[in-house]
């Protein structure tokens, strides 16, 4: 069970993703903006990370920069609608990268594959 | 008293003088000018004096030296008359000249008239010219071109041309720059090669003619030291004159003319005119080779606006492109959100749905609908991104792992064999990865929804200058038949929401010179062919 941030814009995506992975027995945290993000990272330790990339007026990218600057031991996935962000290099700096889709599986494995690494590299 | 000669008389019969000749027969007439152009040199004038001498006349005595001051007077003044003559002549020929190479900027017609100009019995009279050019990108001075006979034969020939036509020069240089200028350029090439010596030899007669700014007449070159002896034979001739050809302290070339065929002394005078001849050459040569490079740079800004004009169009293109770009992924995070709620929530209820619940198959529709909406969203986002191309060289092999590994997980699940077999040392390709990459996927997933499809290989090899990239599916029919979805781009629109991908694959890879071809196999399975040219960037 790990304890996940998910930053979405979007109500019923933070519902969606809120119900399918504590589902799966995470302890689910969702913030609507990058401000709210910053606040509930101050607030409580997390193991992960789902971030949009298009946060109404904010950049999901200037926040994934942030992050990655004051916690970079805390693992991001970028959960995006549109697949030609990839190729933005400033992408490169999150830890996976998932296409939006009504089928979570391919989130799920991503939180599955980055949770694995991490606990890999806290390993003595 | 009878005297031997005319002149007291005021008309005269042909038979009372022997000096008048035909065409001046007003002499019969005219006393006063008789005695003055013939009497005067006459040797029966001379023994009617000696007559007067022996009857004592006053005059005997002082009239020989009368008559002696006046025939020298007159003979310096025929003199005089005639140096004015060939003066005025001169004048007139440079002028011709000039007024024709300051007029002039072809190269060809100033080479033309110059040439003509030295080698024509109108102009300078010498047999044979070479003009030497500086080259001074490679430090050489170069034979450019020979005019003249190469034997007496020719030489005949020219004459009897020239003779039956009565030519100016002007006339005489135009003929030469339509009809020779090209042959003479070959004609001497074997003689215009032993000429070229580079600017560093310092001692060679051509260097020494263009460092001191004069010309040379060389009188006996066989035995000359200051010239080669290579130059000497391939010359053929004793004599010849070496004419520097300087234009505002620009070292331009030379003129080498000589007689070689009527062997005729080349004299102090003729070296003098064409040095007055040498300096406007050199200036027209300079000025139209100035022309000629400033009318190529000319060429090369007009040809440099032109695609500047292009570039500005596919800027205009590529903007609107950006915006079409712009307006896709605004479309598709306004799509894809709310699909993914309504696929996403569908999913949650069904899992929560038994098998008897009447809501089941309706939940099922949502969801698979809602797949469906989302791959074909997918692929025109794919598409408009494509709309982008950023080219660079890929290796074929890599692209096709590295696609094909995304389907790893679906192959797994789904049980379907999958064999890749790619050719060694293929060379590299200049392409789109990503465009490629979206017609390889494509296409994998097309055989992956192909009907009871059991196996599917990938292959790639070289065929002449193409690499070709076969991909074969064993599934029994497809959703449309095979051939079918190769339709023109303008019904492509009318197909999306059904198999969008495989046209818009055609559609991308034809607009980058490649092609694909679609094939259904006699008894069961699909082939799909994409052929690549190998390209080189800047091709």
């Amino acid at each position: 069970m790990a304890k996940i941030l998910v930053v979405d814009d979007e109500e019923n995506i933070r519902l969606l993703y809120s119900q399918e992975l504590a589902e799966d027995g995470h302890d689910v945290t969702t913030a609507a903006s990058a401000v709210e993000a910053v606040a509930r990272l101050e607030d409580k330790s997390f193991d992960i990370v789902v971030l949009d990339i298009k946060l109404k007026n904010e950049s999901g990218l200037d926040l994934l920069q942030k992050i990655v600057k004051e916690r970079h031991d805390m693992p991001v996935i970028l959960c995006t609608a549109f697949s030609g962000y990839k190729d933005d290099f400033s992408t490169w700096l999150a830890d996976g990268y998932v296409v939006k889709s009504s089928d979570l599986t391919e989130l799920k494995d991503e939180i599955k594959r980055v949770l694995a690494k991490k606990s890999q590299r806290q390993e003595p | 008293m009878e005297w031997e000669c005319c002149w007291a008389k005021n008309e005269i019969t042909p038979e009372d003088c022997p000096h008048i000749a035909r065409g001046e027969e007003e002499l019969y007439a005219s006393q006063q000018r008789r005695v003055v152009e013939k009497c005067l040199g006459c040797s029966r004038f001379r023994n009617d004096i000696q007559k007067l001498r022996e009857l004592h006349h006053p005059l005997a005595e002082v009239l020989p030296f009368i008559v002696e001051e006046f025939i020298d007077q007159k003979a310096r003044l025929q003199s005089l008359g005639s140096f004015l003559n060939s003066k005025t002549w001169e004048i007139r020929f440079l002028h011709e000249l000039n007024v024709v190479l300051q007029t002039s900027m072809d190269l060809d017609e100033i080479l033309s008239i110059a040439m003509t100009a030295i080698t024509a019995g109108k102009g300078f009279g010498m047999n044979r010219a070479f003009l030497l050019m500086t080259d001074k990108e490679r430090q050489f001075i170069r034979g450019y071109l020979g005019v003249g006979p190469r034997d007496y034969d020719e030489a005949c020939e020219i004459w009897r041309e020239i003779g039956q036509n009565d030519l100016t020069l002007r006339e005489m240089a135009r003929n030469f720059q339509k009809t020779k200028l090209a042959s003479e350029k070959i004609k001497f090439h074997d003689i215009l090669e032993k000429m070229s010596v580079p600017l560093a030899a310092q001692q060679h007669i051509f260097n020494r003619a263009l460092r001191e700014r004069k010309p040379i007449l060389i009188r006996d070159a066989f035995t000359d030291e200051g010239v080669d002896p290579e130059l000497a034979k391939a010359l053929g001739v004793d004599s010849f004159l070496i004419m520097p050809l300087i234009s505002r302290n620009r070292r331009i070339g030379l003129l080498v003319a000589d007689n070689c065929i009527t062997h005729k002394p080349i004299t102090l005078h003729d070296m003098q005119l064409l040095e007055t001849f040498a300096f406007p050459v050199a200036f027209a040569l300079e000025r139209a080779s100035l022309y000629e490079r400033l009318q190529e740079e000319v060429d090369k800004l007009t040809a440099a606006n032109e695609k500047l004009k292009e570039q500005q169009e596919l800027i205009v293109k590529m903007e609107k492109m950006a915006l079409v770009g712009q307006i896709t992924s605004s479309i598709a995070h306004s799509i894809r959100n709310p699909l993914m709620i309504i696929g996403g929530f569908s999913r949650s209820l069904l899992k929560t749905t038994t098998g008897n619940d009447i809501n089941r198959k309706n939940l099922e529709s949502i969801v698979r609908e809602a797949k469906q909406l989302e791959e074909v969203l997918e692929e025109v986002l794919s598409y408009a991104d494509s709309l982008h191309p950023a080219m660079d060289i890929w290796d074929i092999n890599q692209l096709l792992v590295g696609v094909s590994s995304r389907f790893k997980k679906r192959l797994e699940q789904t049980g379907i064999k999958y064999s890749c077999n790619t050719a060694a040392d293929l060379p590299m390709l200049f392409v789109d990865y990503k465009q490629i990459a979206f017609c390889i996927r494509t296409i994998f997933s097309a055989m992956l929804e192909a009907p009871d499809v059991d196996e599917i290989s990938v292959s790639t090899r070289l065929d002449g200058t193409d690499i070709v990239v076969e991909a074969l599916d064993d599934g029994t029919a497809s959703r449309r038949e095979a051939g079918e979805e190769l339709s023109p781009t303008a019904s492509i629109i009318q197909e999306m929401g059904n198999n969008l991908g495989i046209p818009l694959c055609k559609t991308i890879l034809e607009k980058n010179g490649n092609c694909l071809l679609i094939e259904k196999l006699p008894l069961r399975g699909t082939k799909y062919t994409i052929r690549l040219p190998i390209r080189k960037e800047g091709d």
